[in-house]
Order: C-alpha cells, then structure tokens, then sequence
C-alpha cells in the first residue's frame, strides 16, 4: 500500500502586519513530505524558511491554507491542543542549543519528559540512552557551560530525540557552530535520524548542509522554486 | 506533568534567584507579621475584655426580673410586671439552650454574735445549683436546710463578717491586734428586726407579749455558718448564702419586718449551655414578657467597639501586607522578562499551558508560603517581647493557633493572587520567542 504523507500542506499564505504594512512572508506553499524523509529547506534570510518551519511545528498560525501533519489539521486547533500535537509528535533542535544553564546534560535531556508525566527513574534511563547513542556518555553530569558548541548540540539531539518524536524540526542547528563541528553535528543528526527512521525538517541556508539531506527545498520570496532530490541520499 | 516534579521545578527556579526570593520572602515576612502582630493585639484586648466582664459573672447566665421595660421609640417607655413563679421556672426550663434554671430571692437581715452586729443581705439559693452559677464558697459548704426544721445554715460574705461591730460604741469587732474578733467558728443569730437590734426605740415593757399598737418584736433565729462565699467572684460574692426554703419560711415568719413575697421571685437567673445561645435565650424570655438583663449584652457593647479597634489594628496590618503583594507580583514580572525565552523552550518542548501557570503560581506560593511561616515565628518573638515590655492586663497579643493556620493560608492566597497575572502573562507568551535565532 503507498505510504501516506506524513505532512502535506496546501496553499499556505502567511502574512505579517508589520505597522500598517502587510507583508507576505509565504504566498501559497504546497509540499508533501513522506515518513522517514530528511528534508532541508534552504533560501536566503527573508525567504520564509523559518515561517515554514514554524508553520509546520505548530508555532504560528498560517493566515489560510491547509497544513496536515500526521492526519491532523494544525490549522483548526487551539494552543493548548497545538502543544498536545508537539508533546506527542515533534522534536525540536535549535540554533542557539536552548538548553536549560541550570540544568546538567543529563537533567537537560530528561527535562521533556518531565512535562509528558514520565516518573523520574524512567527519565534519567531514557535521557542516559538518548545521551549514551549522541557519545555523551562522559559528559552526562556536565552543565552546559562546561561543555563545546559541538558538545551542547548534541545534547540537544538527545532532548528532541528522547520523547520518541515522528519529525525533528531544526532551525539552523548548525548556525553556532565553526565549519568543522557543523559536519559533525549534521552527520550525528542524520545518522540518528535515519537509524530511527524519523523525519527531519531542518532549515538552513547553508548549501553545504543542504548536501546531507535527502530532499532539498528551495525557497526564495516565500514560494518554493525547486525541489531536489539526492541520489546518495536515497542510497544511504 | 506531576505535582511533584511541578513543585520541584518551582523550587528550583526560586533557588536559582536566591537574594531576590529571599528579599520578596522578607517582604512577605514583614506582611504577615505585621498584620499577625495586629490581629493577635486585637485578640488580646478582646480577651482581656471578655475576661474583666467574665469577673463580674458568668456570661452564659441571664438574669431575669418581673419587671419589663417597654420602649414607646419616642425615649418614653412604661413598665410592665409579670410575675416570676414555679411555673416561669418550668417554662424557662424548656426553651432550648437553657442549662439550668435558678430562682433567687434575696432580703436583708442582721447577725449578731456576742455583743457585735452585723447587716447581711441574704440570697436564698438552691445548694444543688449554686456552683452552676458561678457562686462560690471560699470555705465550708453550701447551706442546706430540712424542711420543716428550726435548724438554719448560712453562708457568709467576707463584707458582713468584716462588718461586725457593737452597735453601742459603733467600734469593730477587733482585739487590739487588730484579729476579728468574729470568726467563722463564732456563734451567730439572726434577725430581721432593725430597729430592736439597734436598740432605736426604749425597751419594751411587755416583751413576748405585742399589743396592737406596739410593733412585735422580731425574733433572734440561731443559725450556724457552715461556710464563707469566695470574695470579688461574680455577681453574688456580696450575699451572705441561705437555702431558698429556709429563707423563705423566715420571711414567712417576719412579715412585719421584711416585705417578700414568698409566692413570687424577685428574679430568676437562667443559665445557658454556651454563650452561643444567650441571645435567643433572652430574646425568648424577653418574648414571654419578663425584663432579662446579662453581661453577654454589655459584652456585645463593649465588642462591637472592641470591633472598630480590630478593624483599625488590621488595616494597619493589611498595609504592609498589600506592599509585600505588590512586591512578590513585581518579583515575578520581573522574573517573566527574564525567562521569556526559557518560557518558551519549555512551552516547545511540550510544557502545557496549565503546567507554565502552575509553575509560577506555585513560585508564588512558595513565596507566600515561606514568608507566612517565617512571619508567623517573628510574630511570636514580637508577641513576647510587647507582653514582657509594654503590655498590661488590658493591652496583650495573644496568637491563637487558627490565627496561624489563618495566617498562613492567608499569606498563600494573597502569593498566589499577586502570581496569577504574572502565571497568566508567561501562559500566553508565544513560543516563537525561543527559537527565535539572536
């Protein structure tokens, strides 16, 4: 039987009122994305990759259009169901870690769970696994501060990945990090991705990480202009 | 997510800003014990004033008479009279609340003891109820009497026994020490006689045998004094104590000297099972037609005045607890601003919305909660230090334990109130702030 789409998003228009200006960040967006799928978004800064993210995550709501993630209709729901939908299907990696200074690695990653009412021993083993698979197993004790960009990030794949999510999103993950560490972290994250079979958005506007995904969607003005599909990646 | 982990998160987000919780606990601190400082002062002077009115008698006890006051509206009022006898009594008896039901009748008479006299009123009693009503014997019992019998006991007063003196000379019964001479051990007599006792009028000639134009004279009654009511207890300490029956017979016996109805009571005192009731006792007898009068009245009096100083005393205390409400609810907008972007990370790692507001009403509780509990022990050191310094009987801090338990409870609420719109304004704060790239 074909697969469904895990997110398929019709005509979506988003638009900001910035004072008495409108202006269209996205001008009808369609895209299918399949299970397992590790997609990048790529354009330049204004070109609505981030609002797309957000849309898809369930962050801001699209002024019209359809967005369907998991059969679920993101458009007709209110906050506190939104929230919901992300407890149970999304994971988030960010461009500045946003990882709790206070808390130690290993207490950073079982923090969501905390919020999904999984008691604390369940927790701690969990965020250990998700830290052991991530090559943190040194550094679950560490805070923050104590460790590398590369090192933090990591720790933030292990958080997005511990509560089991469908789609990781990540919003620029490599932003903060030297070229070096950047390839070291997009090999931990899509290495880990497929292994899992998730599925991955991730925006970017790096072309050279563009390479580790397996569709990569262009953006420009809020439309997409190209969809590519690597070759390697379909193989690996 | 868990209560647990919900409380320990909070804690921990009070912790990581030590100096500014605890200066928002201080100000809490300073609140709640300003305002139990207050409260506890007022309690105190309402106690003392309970208890100097308690001094005067028993505030469950009502006492009635025949007589009733009918006010016309106008200042103008008259007087009606209904009579106070057994089947009152048995009515009073059954009106809910009533304890004990007590007719008095009281006269006065003279003792004499040797040489020396002495006047006494006398309060006719019932010595199965006499210590229900708050009638107390300093020594000795309560006095008795067999019906029918020439056998009378008394009760006396410290005033008539300080009283005796030989009515020639007007000189005190005392020996030069100045030791009373009359003691409770003495033999004593009694009369209802005035004017024979105090040799007024010449001797008389024919004694034991009056003619109709002389006045009789009155006989001396042996009596023996079986106890000594307690002095400056209650209302009754000035009456020297015989049983109602007794005095009664004896009034029976003088009618030419002592005019009391011995059908009728001049007043009956009715008690009731809690000061609870009194005032619908009394409105009941009041129904009935009689004038009823009891401390529990001039105590209403004196505490809805007591009630305005309580008021003053907590609004004072109110004040400053208003200024550490303002101050925890300024802590935590603060703290929002600080955290809007951890707010956010949590919301978009699937925090609930009911889970961010119940993070910072509990960071508000805490507040509240800290603060109250430490207030309350600073209440307690100040309470010590105004009783030892400067307090006096009618000025005293008094913490009763629901005073705590109010306290506290209180000091949580008003925390959890200056919380809610911080915890409402982190609630709705967009996630889009976290992941916003700086």
């Amino acid at each position: 039987m074909e697969q469904k789409p895990i997110i398929d998003i019709r005509d979506v228009i988003k638009t900001y009122r910035v004072g008495s200006v409108d202006v269209q960040a996205l001008r009808g967006v369609d895209l299918v994305i399949m299970p397992g799928e590790l997609c990048c978004i790529i354009g330049r800064s204004g070109s609505g990759k981030s609002t797309l993210l957000n849309m898809l995550a369930g962050l801001e709501p699209a002024t019209s259009g359809q967005i369907i993630i998991n059969n679920q209709h993101l458009e007709r729901m209110t906050e506190s169901e939104l929230i919901v939908f992300r407890q149970k299907n999304v994971g988030f990696i960010f461009q500045s870690f946003n990882l709790m200074p206070y808390y130690t690695a290993l207490e950073n990653v079982a923090f969501p769970l905390s919020f999904r009412g999984v008691p604390n021993a369940q927790r701690l083993k969990r965020a250990k696994e998700a830290l052991r698979v991530m090559g943190l197993s040194d550094h679950m004790r560490h805070k923050p501060s104590q460790m590398s960009g590369g090192q933090q990030q990591r720790v933030g794949i292990a958080r997005a990945l511990v509560t089991d999510p469908e789609i990781i999103f990540a919003d620029e993950p490599t932003g903060n990090l030297d070229s070096n560490t950047s390839d070291e972290v997009m090999h931990a994250i899509c290495d880990t991705m497929r292994a899992n079979g998730k599925t991955l958005i991730m925006v970017t506007h790096d072309p050279n990480m563009a390479a580790f995904a397996d569709k990569v969607i262009n953006l420009l003005d809020g439309r997409i202009t190209d969809i590519q599909c690597n070759a390697r990646a379909k193989i690996g | 997510m868990k209560a647990g982990d919900l409380l320990r998160i909070a804690l921990l987000n009070l912790w990581r800003r030590k100096l500014r919780a605890f200066l928002t606990v201080l100000g809490m601190v300073i609140g709640t014990s300003s305002i139990v400082v207050m409260v506890s002062l007022g309690i105190g002077i309402r106690q003392a004033t309970v208890e100097s009115y308690a001094s005067y008698g028993s505030l469950t006890n009502i006492s009635v008479n025949s007589w009733r006051w009918v006010d016309n509206g106008d200042g103008s009022g008259t007087s009606t009279e209904k009579k106070l006898n057994k089947k009152s009594v048995e009515a009073f008896k059954k009106i809910p609340g009533v304890k004990v039901v007590m007719p008095v009748i009281t006269t006065w008479g003279m003792l004499k003891s040797g040489k020396y006299v002495s006047d006494a009123s006398i309060m006719g009693i019932d010595a199965a109820l006499a210590e229900e009503f708050g009638i107390e014997l300093g020594e000795g019992r309560y006095p008795g009497y067999k019906r029918g019998s020439s056998n009378y006991e008394i009760a006396l007063s410290q005033d008539t026994l300080n009283w005796f003196r030989d009515p020639k000379t007007g000189k005190e019964a005392r020996d030069k020490d100045g030791n009373p001479k009359v003691t409770l051990g003495s033999r004593f007599q009694l009369t209802f006689d005035y004017n024979s006792i105090y040799n007024n009028q010449p001797a008389r000639v024919n004694e034991g045998f009056p003619t109709d134009d002389e006045p009789p004279q009155g006989q001396l009654y042996r009596v023996s004094a079986v106890g000594m009511t307690e002095p400056n207890t209650g209302d009754f300490s000035w009456y020297c104590l015989m049983d109602i029956d007794a005095l009664k017979k004896l009034a029976a016996e003088n009618k030419a000297f002592v005019s009391l109805d011995t059908d009728n009571y001049q007043s009956v005192i009715v008690k009731c099972e809690n000061t609870d009731v009194v005032a619908q006792v009394k409105a009941a007898i009041d129904e009935m037609g009689f004038g009823t009068n009891s401390l529990q009245d001039m105590l209403e009096q004196a505490e809805k005045q007591l009630q305005q100083i309580q008021l003053l005393l907590g609004a004072i205390g109110g004040v400053s607890l208003l200024v550490a409400a303002i101050g925890i609810m300024n802590t935590m907008m603060m703290s929002i601003y600080e955290r809007t972007r951890e707010i956010g990370i949590i919301k978009v790692l699937g925090c609930r919305m009911h889970n961010i507001a119940g993070l910072f009403l509990c960071e508000a509780a805490y507040i509240g909660l800290f603060g109250g509990a430490l207030g309350i022990l600073v209440s307690y050191g100040l309470s010590l230090v105004i009783n030892l310094f400067i307090g006096s009987s009618g000025f005293k801090s008094v913490i009763p334990p629901y005073l705590v338990l109010g306290a506290l409870a209180f000091s949580v609420m008003v925390a959890l109130f200056s919380g809610l719109y911080p915890a409402l304004r982190a609630m709705r704060l967009s996630p889009l702030t976290a992941i916003r790239s700086e």
